[in-house]
């Protein structure tokens, strides 16, 4: 197994390889795949496409590469189907929510900052993108989930098809171990961070968690976590944690962060009429979906 | 608790309708469509294929058993470098069996078929070669077979081009093929068949298009279109027609050019763990030949390990314009056939196969059983041909992924 760091957080790459050399060389694969994505959507790094993106907002449309596009179709179809609680201009709100300082922000300054947030605002015309003055795009969101599927893609096209890897939490499994067993993955408790509350057997596809057990701070009894609805600006009070399983960590990715943004009881059903495999968990620790382990294994 | 008035949010879509969009729309990006290579495989291939012997009322002859074929074939997929792949497939199967010879009128003008008195032995080997190149977003590849039996030799090239292009729901194909064959027919021109043509060539062009398009991440649907160019002797060396009170050379036109529309629908039924296939192909020629094939499969898999997939086809065709069972005078043009393959008749096809996967080994089982019959005709047929075929078919595969 490979730990390394990519994208923020703590990385694993297994996979069934013939010897060590082989094996290394899956590593700089997956590493090189997600270095390339992190080089070019990274809002930290001011040569990347997406910084230089930001700054000609304003200016008129840009013309986009192929995969650029592909993935602002794809947040166009998200934005669309999640009635507009996904959406990648949001991330402005990080100007006045800083989850590290763990201040409350003034709510005007909040509601001053909603001008500038829409994805219905921008102008998305493939491969023309128009982002009018003061908005920004941000692929935080979902660049982890979508590197974790590029590179599982690059690892299957250089012949490793049989292993798992795991971005920070957002898994793709390349394939079953090689007698064809799954892959067993644990979900971890949202508070508890060593403790797995669910295990889930993988043989293909991927998981992807959103939760708010990442960076959040309490004040006054109120927790406030990182997950903020883009139509509010303010944090939500959902579920303390939701994992989905799909055929693309991209879409898992998606739909666990609309479930946080959703009403407990409206996100079940919304998993639920998508027909995929879910675990949902509520702040008082209790969990619903699919996943959830049965009264015999809890 | 929040003091900001909210933004105008629209309503989230449902689920079911949420996902499919956001499937496909991933499905279209990059990372997703990248084509590999495929990895190296061997895959063998037995059959056993048996054509039931012709009820005795509409039959005459030595000889009522008729075709059976068994089969082998091994292929093998190997790939050289990061872009190019290597197939290859060898053949050999071993013929024998009767054939239907020529139908004469029966006491009551009921057509009776005859069979060929001596039964064929034959053998025929194949090997296909064909080279691919695949690179992002496309493939291209060219083949090269050649094909031999006794009596036969063919000899075909063809070149494919699959383009899929990046952040599109969509895929294209174009191909074109070219084949030659010479036909040595057994005892032609000896004395026992001194009409029978000693040598003849035939000449094929095709050229297909086809379109992929995916629907929602659960379908897809897939055009095509086949245009096939026949010239030469396209006639049976070994069949007659009864014409009046003798038998004469089955005699077809020099050329045949063949147009075939081809949809397939394919459906992904997450619940059921299941995969529903809808196929259509229709063709027309200018022998005057339409025929219909519909084709439902349900492909269901039992467990994780093992699937079983059963289908129904049915299958309708028109005569050839110079068809009949047998002819009272010879037509002015003088092409004849009484070749049940160009009767009007209606088929249909049950079919199951049972596939399973352990570790790097694939195995397969399979059943097909083909009954032909003039009343399954569309529009119904006046005089059914005795000879239409009933058989059955077994295959057994077993294949195996190199890591």
């Amino acid at each position: 197994m490979h730990v390394f760091r990519a994208m923020g957080s703590p990385c694993q790459l297994q996979v069934y390889a013939a010897d060590r050399t082989q094996s290394q060389a899956a590593l700089s694969v997956a590493q090189a795949e997600i270095e390339r994505l992190e080089a070019k959507y990274s809002l930290f790094r001011e040569t990347s496409l997406l910084c230089r993106i930001n700054r000609a907002a304003g200016g008129g449309a840009q013309r986009v590469d192929a995969e650029t596009a592909g993935l602002l179709d794809f947040v166009a179809q998200a934005h669309r189907h999640s009635g507009g609680l996904f959406d990648p201009t949001a991330g402005v709100l990080r100007e006045v929510w800083d989850f590290r300082l763990g201040r409350k922000p003034q709510p005007a300054a909040v509601t001053a900052l909603l001008a500038r947030i829409g994805w219905d605002r921008v102008r998305w015309q493939s491969p023309r993108l128009t982002l009018p003055a003061g908005m920004s795009l941000d692929f935080g969101g979902f660049v982890k989930e979508y590197a974790a599927d590029a590179a599982a893609a690059q690892l299957r096209l250089a012949g490793f098809d049989q292993g798992l890897l795991n971005l920070g939490g957002d898994l793709a499994v390349l394939g079953p171990h090689p007698d064809g067993q799954p892959w067993q993955v644990g979900v971890r408790h949202p508070r508890r961070v060593q403790t797995a509350v669910a295990q889930v057997a993988m043989a293909q596809g991927a998981l992807a968690s959103s939760g708010d057990y990442e960076r959040c701070f309490e004040e006054a009894g109120q927790r406030y976590c990182h997950i903020l609805n883009p139509l509010t600006g303010w944090p939500v009070h959902g579920y303390a944690a939701v994992s989905v399983v799909a055929p693309q960590c991209l879409v898992a990715g998606v739909a666990s962060t609309v479930a946080m943004l959703m009403a407990p009881d409206q996100a079940r059903i919304w998993l639920e009429e998508a027909g995929l495999a879910f675990l949902c968990i509520s702040a008082e620790g209790d969990l619903s979906g699919r996943l959830a382990p049965g009264p015999e294994t809890r | 608790m929040v003091a900001t008035k909210p933004r105008q949010g629209g309503v989230a879509a449902p689920g079911r309708l949420a996902l499919q969009a956001l499937s496909s729309a991933a499905l279209a990006l990059p990372a997703y469509a990248a084509t590999p290579p495929p990895e190296p495989r061997v895959d063998y291939h037995a059959f056993r294929y048996r054509e039931a012997p012709l009820p005795r009322r509409v039959s005459a002859g030595a000889q009522r058993g008729r075709f059976a074929v068994d089969g082998h074939k091994l292929a093998g997929s190997l790939p050289l470098g990061s872009s190019f792949a290597l197939n290859a497939d060898l053949t050999v199967e071993t013929m024998s069996g009767a054939s239907p010879w020529f139908i004469t009128p029966g006491a009551s003008g009921q057509p009776i078929q005859v069979m060929s008195g001596a039964t064929i032995d034959d053998a025929r080997q194949d090997l296909l070669l064909a080279l691919t190149n695949y690179r992002r977003g496309h493939s291209l590849s060219g083949s090269l077979g050649v094909s031999e039996e006794d009596d036969y030799r063919a000899l075909n090239l063809g070149f494919e081009l699959g383009v899929e292009p990046q952040g599109k729901q969509y895929s294209y194909g174009f191909g074109l093929g070219y084949s030659a064959d010479k036909l040595f027919p057994t005892d032609g021109g000896s004395a026992a068949y001194p009409d029978r043509i000693s040598q003849a060539d035939k000449r094929q062009w095709a050229a297909h298009a086809e379109l992929t398009q995916v629907l929602t991440r659960q379908s897809v649907v897939r055009l095509g279109l086949v245009w096939q160019d026949k010239a030469g002797y396209l006639s049976d060396p070994y069949k007659r027609v009864f014409v009046q009170d003798s038998t004469v050379p089955d005699a077809r036109p020099e050329r045949r050019r063949v147009l075939a529309v081809l949809v397939n629908w394919r459906r992904y039924l997450q619940r059921a763990a299941a995969a529903l296939h809808l196929d259509y192909r229709g063709t027309r020629d200018d022998w005057k030949v339409q025929t219909h094939s519909l084709e439902a499969r349900w492909i269901q898999a039992l467990g994780a390990r093992w699937s079983l997939s059963s289908g129904l086809r049915y299958y309708t065709q028109s005569q050839a314009a110079f068809y009949a069972p047998y002819f009272a005078q010879l037509p002015v043009s003088g092409q004849v056939s009484s070749d049940y393959r160009l009767s009007p008749f209606g088929a249909m096809s049950l079919s199951a196969q049972l596939e399973t996967r352990r570790g790097a080994w694939d195995l397969g089982l399979g059943l097909e059983h083909y009954d032909a019959s003039a009343q399954l005709a569309l529009g119904g047929v006046h005089v059914a041909n005795p000879a239409l075929l009933r058989y059955q078919l077994f295959n057994l595969r077993v294949g195996y992924r190199f890591e």
